[in-house]
């Protein structure tokens, strides 16, 4: 499908060599076609390598890494701008990382062609210099935070505040954003690094994406979905005061939401919010459609993609 | 021929995203997947992963105990968590050879949320309990145990053995320590993770009051609380009377 749309899209170039007026018309009329974009993301996975055992328990059977992995493998055959991406806490949980201090996970994830994941207060369990050792082994994915500051600590040559990738004449912008750290991760784990407020980090480094020409922001959370009995900063209290943000993938609160929420940033736009659970149980996608000089709509709908033609 | 057609199409290209006006998401939707096995397993994520499973397997498989029902994580109490609380009473008494007033496990700590009925391996511990924290004492005057408490009924309620209170507006009351109303003079021993202990989960009142550390994981309690009641010929015993209600 990919080769064929490119063949096409080359006949029409080609022609404009020899004729250039019609066939640069022609041209600029395939790059006002709706372009597609399909984002699938997970968030604190926790090591869990293998499914959750069959032993009669509530999840048993669910998630897998080589499960996800085939999900992952046909959606990309049917799609072809697909990012995937992480919401953090990748590390902790299952025997695999007391043994192998995030080897399998950071391989795992490379492997399935990650794009990008976050910070999470867990991938700090191990030490910093275990992270940074298993991201320089094993990763081939950024690590993607601009509310924590690692200079003087094994992380400092190791993230990025944000990354644009480019995807079928689209520009998609991502940044990322960490919990606190005080009161979660401990003194010595934490080391050097520092916290920022995230709201001002993700503003600046979102008005940057903006300008730099990103048809769609997207900010990768470990703040949490909400919290009931604090006023700790959570996505639903981030969105309202975040600018140049189109879409929140969520984390740390193991969130299984029935559909994303969409909630009005400072300026009044729609910032689209999800997260799905933990432990790799759900893998969530969200398609977009892009047009040029239209207004924005970010609504979701639900959609029954056709990889979805197994059991559920 | 070719490579002039391919000369322009490069300018093509260049003059058409030099040009390009900005795209605007016009239309969302999303769907969920349940990822189980129905929809098949990656054979090259399998074959990379297998070396890693074996050895897991390996050493985690065996097992430690039974369990003759389920324990579920719930909030204000559960027998899940419960169960872990006495685990750290029982075991601390044993390793620290001292009489604790109260055991606390802070809810954020418990990984799983149910462990279902049967064979319980050393794997599932892990899970239950994956972090190396560590079971530490330390000596908390009643007004400070107090101020914990409340952190704790706050968070809806986290389980706690020797004790026994409700919560009222997020607040802990009616507070019994072993069975007497607790006194905010009084010294009171107090089992917990070295992670909570040292401020953790917004424990701030418990930082600077000193630890007894001896170097014992909470896991290992977990799996010596178990194993001593396999050899004395009882199942994982289940907790059941009411330690934390809501107000």
């Amino acid at each position: 499908m990919l080769n064929r749309r490119r063949f096409i899209t080359q006949s029409a170039l080609a022609t404009g060599a020899l004729l250039v007026g019609p066939a640069m018309a022609k041209a600029a009329h395939l790059d006002d076609a709706p372009k597609r974009l399909t984002i699938l993301h997970t968030n604190d996975v926790h090591s869990r390598i293998d499914p959750f055992p069959m032993d009669g328990g509530r999840n048993q059977g669910l998630g897998g890494v080589a499960q996800r992995a085939s999900l992952i493998r046909r959606i990309r055959a049917e799609q072809d701008n697909v990012l995937l991406l992480d919401a953090g806490d990748i590390f902790q949980g299952t025997p695999y990382f007391n043994i192998y201090k995030g080897e399998p996970e950071i391989k795992a994830m490379t492997a399935m062609g990650y794009d990008a994941s976050t910070v999470g207060n867990h991938d700090f369990d191990a030490g910093l210099e275990d992270l940074a050792l298993q991201l320089g082994r094993h990763a081939s994915f950024p690590m993607i935070t601009c509310n924590y500051d690692f200079t003087n600590t094994p992380m400092e040559h190791l993230y990025q505040p944000t990354k644009i990738f480019r995807k079928g004449g689209l520009k998609i912008g991502v940044l990322g954003v960490g919990v606190e750290l005080e009161g979660l991760v401990p003194d010595n784990l934490a080391g050097n690094t520092k916290y920022l407020d995230p709201v001002q980090q993700a503003n600046r480094y979102a008005a940057e994406l903006k300008h730099a020409g990103c048809d769609l922001v997207v900010c990768l959370s470990h703040l949490g979905y909400k919290y009931s009995s604090s006023n700790k900063i959570s996505d639903l209290t981030f969105a309202p005061q975040t600018e140049n943000i189109d879409l929140i993938i969520g984390g740390h609160t193991h969130t299984f939401m029935e559909k994303p929420d969409v909630l009005k940033n400072k300026k009044g736009e729609e910032v689209i919010i999800n997260q799905v659970g933990w432990a790799g149980i759900q893998l969530g996608r969200l398609d977009f459609v892009f047009n040029k000089n239209r207004r924005k709509n970010l609504a979701v709908s639900q959609s029954i993609p056709v990889s979805e033609k197994t059991d559920n | 021929m070719f490579l002039r057609t391919l000369r322009w199409l490069f300018a093509a290209g260049l003059f058409l995203s030099s040009c390009r006006s900005a795209q605007v998401p016009t239309g969302a939707a999303y769907h969920d997947y349940r990822v189980t096995d129905s929809v098949g397993r990656d054979t090259v994520l399998s074959a990379l992963l297998a070396p890693y499973r074996d050895s897991v397997n390996r050493s985690m498989n065996d097992i430690v105990g039974y369990l003759d029902a389920p324990l579920e994580k719930k909030s204000p109490q559960g027998s899940l968590g419960d169960f872990m609380a006495d685990a750290l009473f029982y075991m601390a008494k044993e390793k620290f050879g001292l009489q604790p007033d109260v055991a606390v496990v802070n809810s954020g700590g418990i990984r799983l949320t149910q462990v279902p009925a049967g064979a319980i391996t050393r794997g599932r511990i892990f899970e239950l309990m994956p972090f190396d924290n560590l079971v530490v004492v330390q000596r908390v005057k009643g007004d400070v145990l107090e101020q914990f408490l409340n952190l704790a009924a706050s968070g809806g309620g986290w389980p706690l053995a020797g004790v026994k209170m409700g919560i009222r507006d997020k607040k802990a009351v009616d507070i019994m320590i072993g069975g007497q109303p607790l006194d905010r003079q009084k010294t009171y021993l107090l089992v917990n993770s070295d992670y909570v202990a040292s401020g953790g989960d917004n424990a701030a009142m418990l930082k600077a009051i000193p630890q007894q550390n001896i170097g014992y994981l909470m896991r290992d309690a977990l799996l010596d609380y178990i194993r001593a009641q396999q050899a004395a010929g009882h199942h994982i015993s289940i907790p059941t009377e009411t330690r934390v209600y809501a107000q």
